[in-house]
């Protein structure tokens, strides 16, 4: 009994080593994902991708017939809303042409506004909500690489966290923290230049973004918008992330931070779009002057 | 055939996992509450009980591997599933044996699993960081509705599997009752 007793406690602590050197294997900031692992996610992602589907008609149908109740409202508010559509549509013609033409006469072709969009379905979402991810039925395949940006039509929701050949995993805002920080400004009306800064993480409580300003005097208003400024190298420019709600000094008062309202919802996710960013990135243009930071 | 029923079954377990919160309605979402599906745990427990016998360890063996899955496809930290699930169904394996295979006994032994393996994930994860609760705000928004959401799922799942486990116990360890 005792030499049993022994085996079993020997048995506990083997596998408590092997936990902490799988803990730190996974916690490494690693390139891409093992073949094994690769080969699991898209076995799963395949089964999710099948029982995803009458999973989301009955949740579309459910969500349906609760915005059945606001149909006549919205339809007033929508269509006092055309007219000056309308107006805008001519505007946007008019910039886009006069700006293609003012691009041909500089000669610049690229711009990192430029992206190619990968449309994919959300198949499954991580059930340890500690962790904000999602999961997309689109991979390497597609074309999805690591670290490129994921919006929905209303805005930004993340980034490819990891892919693998058929599915990849992206993490949505929620969960960025300042190992990953989104260089941003916010498109002021009144002011010209336009402030900039950075989104350094998640404030659970209120579901608020963190914005850090890199000026300590602006005079922002609630209901800016924030863009991705692009400058970081990895985003496209001119991806919605969400709107100011309120600005508060930091905690040493030498800079401000703004919470920032995400335009997209993180909790009923379907369809989104992954981003493939046309610019070179930095580190791809050597011995090239990049426009980068101030 | 009959061996493979199992693992597939906890297969489609994990990958329905997937789409449980989207299958709650938004009021709850709203809430602060984190409600985890820890269903594998669950039909792992019920595997425990009407399936494993005394000398068999198929349980834990089942939680080693799906919990690793779990781990995978779903966290980006390897092995604390596998480690949790394997211990957690290892120790109700052990209290099994002093106790008669019914209802109530396997539902006290799940609320037990699920107490001690949710515990023991918050334990880790807080260690390395990954969760920012402190204890007494985990047990209210992350504890309590998990684990009332799980003996729900555990009242549903009861009926549809506990004659066809003890059935396919009887096939696959050929004993007489």
């Amino acid at each position: 009994m005792a030499f049993f007793r022994r085996k079993r406690l020997f048995i506990i602590l083997v596998g408590f080593i092997i936990l902490v050197g799988l803990i730190g294997f996974s916690l490494r900031d690693r390139e891409e994902l093992s073949t094994f692992e690769q080969f699991l996610h898209d076995t799963v992602g395949w089964f999710q991708s099948i029982v995803n589907v009458p999973v989301e008609f009955t949740t579309t149908v459910i969500g349906n017939i609760d915005d059945i109740k606001n149909v006549y409202q919205e339809n007033q508010v929508l269509k006092s809303r055309l007219n000056e559509y309308k107006n805008l549509v001519y505007e946007v013609q008019e910039l886009r042409r006069d700006n293609e033409e003012l691009r041909s006469i500089i000669g610049k072709t690229e711009s990192i506004n430029d992206m190619q969009p990968i449309q994919a379905s959300v198949i499954a979402r991580s059930p340890e909500q500690w962790f904000e991810q999602v999961k997309i039925n689109r991979g390497e395949q597609h074309g999805v690489k690591k670290n490129m940006a994921v919006i929905t039509g209303e805005g930004m929701i993340g980034k490819v966290l990891n892919t693998s050949q058929f599915s990849s995993t992206v993490l949505l805002l929620s969960g960025f923290d300042r190992s990953n920080r989104i260089s941003v400004y916010v498109n002021s009306e009144k002011i010209n230049d336009n402030v900039s800064g950075f989104i350094v993480g998640y404030e659970e409580k209120e579901e608020n973004l963190l914005l850090e300003l890199n000026e300590y005097d602006t005079e922002l208003k609630k209901g800016e918008l924030v863009v991705s400024s692009g400058l970081g190298g990895v985003f496209p420019k001119g991806l919605e992330i969400g709107t100011i709600k309120e600005i508060v000094p930091d905690k040493y008062g030498l800079t401000q931070v703004a919470y920032v309202k995400p335009s997209a919802d993180f909790e009923k996710l379907n369809h989104v779009i992954v981003v493939k960013r046309m610019a070179q990135q930095p580190e791809q243009t050597e011995g090239q002057t990049v426009e980068e930071g101030e | 055939m009959h061996r493979f029923y199992l693992p597939f079954l906890l297969l489609m377990t994990i990958v329905v996992e997937g789409v449980a919160t989207d299958l709650l309605p938004r009021s709850v979402m709203a809430q602060e509450w984190m409600i985890i599906p820890h269903w594998l745990l669950v039909f792992l427990v019920l595997i425990t009980v009407f399936f494993d016998l005394e000398d068999t360890y198929f349980s834990v063996l089942y939680a080693i591997l799906f919990g690793l899955m779990i781990d995978i496809v779903y966290t980006s930290v390897i092995g604390v599933y596998m480690f949790i699930y394997a211990i957690v169904i290892y120790i109700i394996h052990g209290l099994r044996k002093m106790l008669h295979a019914n209802f109530f006994v396997a539902l006290s032994l799940t609320i037990l699993a699920i107490l001690l393996a949710d515990s023991g994930l918050y334990i880790i994860y807080f260690f390395i960081g990954i969760s920012p609760l402190l204890w007494d705000e985990y047990i209210v928004t992350r504890l309590l509705p998990t684990l009332v959401a799980n003996i729900a799922f555990f009242a549903l799942l009861y009926p549809f599997t506990k004659n066809r486990l003890v059935h396919w116990s009887l096939q696959q360890f050929d004993y007489k009752k």
